[in-house]
């Protein structure tokens, strides 16, 4: 070997012997006892609190959740959907894998004497060296990214604390202190630089070009010495402050935890109330009444605010921040869970409700259960299920609900629809077309179940006929259940009334056993999502179909012939109970592509950023009096791009997307069609 | 260019102080101590804060190496 790159790497071994090994060693027995405070404090300050919740069953199916786990904490799969979010997607990408790499080439360092890596031939130690470089490099890009975001472009959704701002100057410290280190490491060992230490500490073999040296040997080893402390303090401490304190860096473990137990239930279904005919409490009126893994939903929420980019109440100027749903009931967690544990007995005081004290009535109404908040969450947190349950124990303990409800309530109770309109009128719609029930033709494959919306409502009325006439021309064999049909129960469900829910579900179901159903065919997303993935909890076990799935398999069993109409330029309105609760965006886009004529444009928000119509969660029953209207801003978002033709699949959509056209004045020109009907109308 | 150095220098020590400094104060407050203690705290962590960057700058104005010639 050259003497002067043997004069280097003695030099450097030196280095590693006298100064890194005993600060590495004493780091090392630091971390352990870190490791020890960290077990305690992570019992104490979560776990206890999770265990103040209900039960929760999330630890079925592990494979699925260590999948997974690996695709989202790893590869970030929720980050970088949609394309949308590809600057804080990029960011985070890098800090995260970053610092894999650091710890990844600390690791082998740290090892390398007892393994022999050190000897500076081996070319597994300065793989590891490049290996921190690199990871290093790539925290400060991704960092200074961040920080270029959160505190100069400052998108509306990210709100700062001291801890945003420490963290970032901290992990900026711990970084340049090191790489300082290295340069110096590499500039005393005088002479020449070997010629391939570019390709193994890139960063630091440029900082040792500005690094002045002293003038004894001596003084230098000292010196490292100081550069060593001046890193490796500031790094455990780094480490402590994970541990101790209550920033958001613990979402480094939290919101791994909580990717792993996520709900593998049905996205979007409700949880039933358990022994609900002999529960003496319904929902949540306090914290402790939530299910531990919710409780876990509140600490792991980072505040990222990606829920709030695209909540339409928050959009449309109501009083609910889903993240400020979390985070206030995260803060409300933290100052009054601790008086409720039992090992920590406190004075006798009454239980702080989380209505009106936590969470104002206005936000627990404004919710349209648009599902939103949980799809843009890269951690899997929702925020709607929580109201949901603080809804039910409005409803069901207090009987404190908007007063437009009331009548809703009544309607569902005695007529089974949110109208109250007369039970035999239900299948008026179909007396012309020579649809029979299923008490008259038993043997019928499907039961269609169009739902109350085209039971009752003329506009939604012509939606059932279209889907009918399909049906009849394709010799489909099916029946309607006529006025035996119930409705749903998906509204009162989300609006928190679960009583009434379960007596519409059996009611239903019942219905379903008289007549042996076991196909349904549905044409309203609503009862759609119910019957699949809520019922199930009711005993309900039927297949469920959507008229869209249907009518795109009929298309591709080439069953149907269409002729090609006047030219339409069609944007497609995503229901929420289709897309973001049943992941169903394609069949839709691929009937409206067969339609000869039609030509399909895409709203900036489709797919799973569709923006709700505003009429799920009840609120089509509900009066808006706060904000814009969320069906006029949807309306507006579809007219940017000049449409012919405004289609769904949905008859709340349908509904409120109407509405909206209405009150902008262009419902002569700009026309809301279901699927179906489009459909219908180009079949030969 | 010795000045420079000593200036990025001492900058790199305060940013270490700092991110202590203040990790202790929000850990601190986390840990239970109520927020009106917190104008106390900066205070205290601001003053000692002063005196090590007195320290930093007069040790560094004496120790720091001299560029060669």
């Amino acid at each position: 070997m050259d003497p002067t790159y043997l004069q280097f790497w003695e030099k450097q071994n030196a280095f590693i012997k006298n100064v890194i090994w005993p600060v590495s060693i004493g780091s090392c027995i630091i971390l352990i006892g870190l490791a020890a405070i960290f077990v305690y404090t992570f019992w104490k300050q979560h776990y206890l609190l999770w265990r103040l919740g209900k039960e929760e069953d999330c630890s079925d199916r592990i494979s699925e959740r260590l999948k997974t786990f690996v695709s989202v904490a790893f590869g970030h799969a929720r980050f970088w959907r949609g394309g949308k979010e590809g600057y804080p997607a990029i960011m985070h990408f890098l800090i995260f894998w970053g610092t894999l790499l650091v710890f990844l080439g600390k690791g082998i360092r740290l090892f390398s004497l007892l393994t022999g890596l050190s000897v500076p031939t081996q070319s597994t130690y300065l793989l590891a060296s490049a290996l921190s470089e690199i990871g290093g490099g790539l925290i400060i890009v991704g960092a200074a990214m961040a920080v270029l975001r959160r505190f100069v472009t400052k998108p509306s959704r990210l709100d700062s604390k001291p801890d945003d701002h420490l963290k970032y100057a901290w992990v900026f410290v711990i970084l340049v202190t090191g790489y300082l280190i290295k340069g110096y490491r590499l500039v005393l060992a005088g002479g020449s630089l070997p010629p391939d230490v570019f390709s193994w500490a890139p960063i630091s073999s440029m900082v040792s070009q500005f690094i002045l040296v002293l003038p004894s040997e001596r003084l230098n080893e000292l010196l490292v010495w100081h550069r060593v402390l001046i890193h490796a303090i500031p790094a455990i401490a780094f480490f402590g402050y994970i541990v101790v304190s209550r920033s958001s860096l613990e979402h480094i473990y939290l919101s791994a935890l909580n990717i792993f137990y996520r709900s593998l239930k049905p996205k979007g279904a409700i949880r039933p109330i358990p022994n609900f005919e002999e529960a003496e409490t319904y929902g949540v009126t306090e914290i402790k009444e939530f299910t531990w893994k919710q409780l876990l939903d509140l600490e792991a929420c980072t505040r990222c605010g990606r829920c709030q980019d695209n909540c339409p109440a928050h959009l449309s100027e109501k009083p609910l921040n889903p993240k400020k749903v979390i985070q206030d009931l995260k803060a409300h967690l933290l100052t009054k869970g601790g008086t409720l544990l039992p090992a920590e007995p406190q004075p006798e005081s009454e239980p702080t409700p989380l209505l009106g004290e936590v969470i104002p009535e206005d936000t627990l109404w404004s919710c349209t259960a648009c599902l939103s908040c949980y799809e843009q969450c890269p951690v899997f947190i929702s925020g709607f299920d929580k109201l949901i349950d603080i809804r039910r124990s409005s409803v069901l303990m207090e009987s404190r609900f908007p007063a437009e409800l009331k009548e809703v309530f009544r309607g569902m109770e005695r007529k089974s629809n949110p109208w109250g309109v007369e039970k035999g009128e239900r299948a008026d719609w179909a007396k012309t077309l020579g649809v029979k029930t299923l008490a008259e033709n038993p043997d019928a494959e499907w039961l269609y179940f169009p739902g109350c919306f085209k039971g009752f409502d003329d506009r939604n009325k012509k939606v059932a006929v279209a889907v009918v006439k399909i049906l009849q021309k394709m010799g489909i064999s099916f029946g309607v259940l006529g006025p035996e049909e119930g409705c749903c129960g998906d509204p009162a469900r989300r609006m928190g009334n679960e009583y009434l829910y379960s007596m519409l579900v059996g009611k239903n179901i019942e219905t379903f056993e008289k007549y042996k159903v076991r196909r349904v065919l549905t044409t309203c997303p609503h009862c759609y999502n119910n019957l699949k993935n809520e019922y199930p909890q009711f005993g309900g076990d039927f297949e469920v179909v959507h008229q869209t799935e249907f009518l795109k398999d009929l298309l591709d069993q080439k069953r149907m012939k269409l002729h090609g109409g006047s030219s339409l330029t069609v944007t497609y309105h995503d229901s929420c109970y289709l897309g973001r609760y049943n992941q169903i965006y394609e069949p839709q886009r691929e009937i409206l592509r067969a339609i000869p004529g039609v030509t399909l444009k895409e709203m900036e928000r489709s797919h799973d950023r569709s923006f709700c119509c505003g009429g799920g969660g009840g609120r089509m029953w509900m009066e808006e009096h706060q904000g814009k209207r969320i069906n006029e801003m949807r309306v507006d978002q579809a007219l940017a791009l000049e449409p012919n033709v405004i289609a769904t699949a949905c008859p709340y959509c349908l509904t409120m997307l109407e509405d909206g056209l209405k009150t902008r004045g262009k419902d002569d020109s700009v026309k809301v069609y279901d699927i179906a009907e489009l459909l219908e109308k180009s079949m030969v | 260019m010795r000045a420079i150095a000593i200036v990025i220098e001492v900058l790199i020590l305060m940013g270490v102080i700092y991110c202590l400094f203040m990790a202790a104060r929000l850990t601190i407050l986390d840990v239970g101590f109520r927020t009106k203690y917190d104008r106390f705290i900066r205070w205290a962590l601001g003053i000692v804060g002063a005196v090590l960057s007195a320290f930093f700058v007069a040790h560094l104005t004496l120790f720091y190496p001299k560029l060669l010639p």
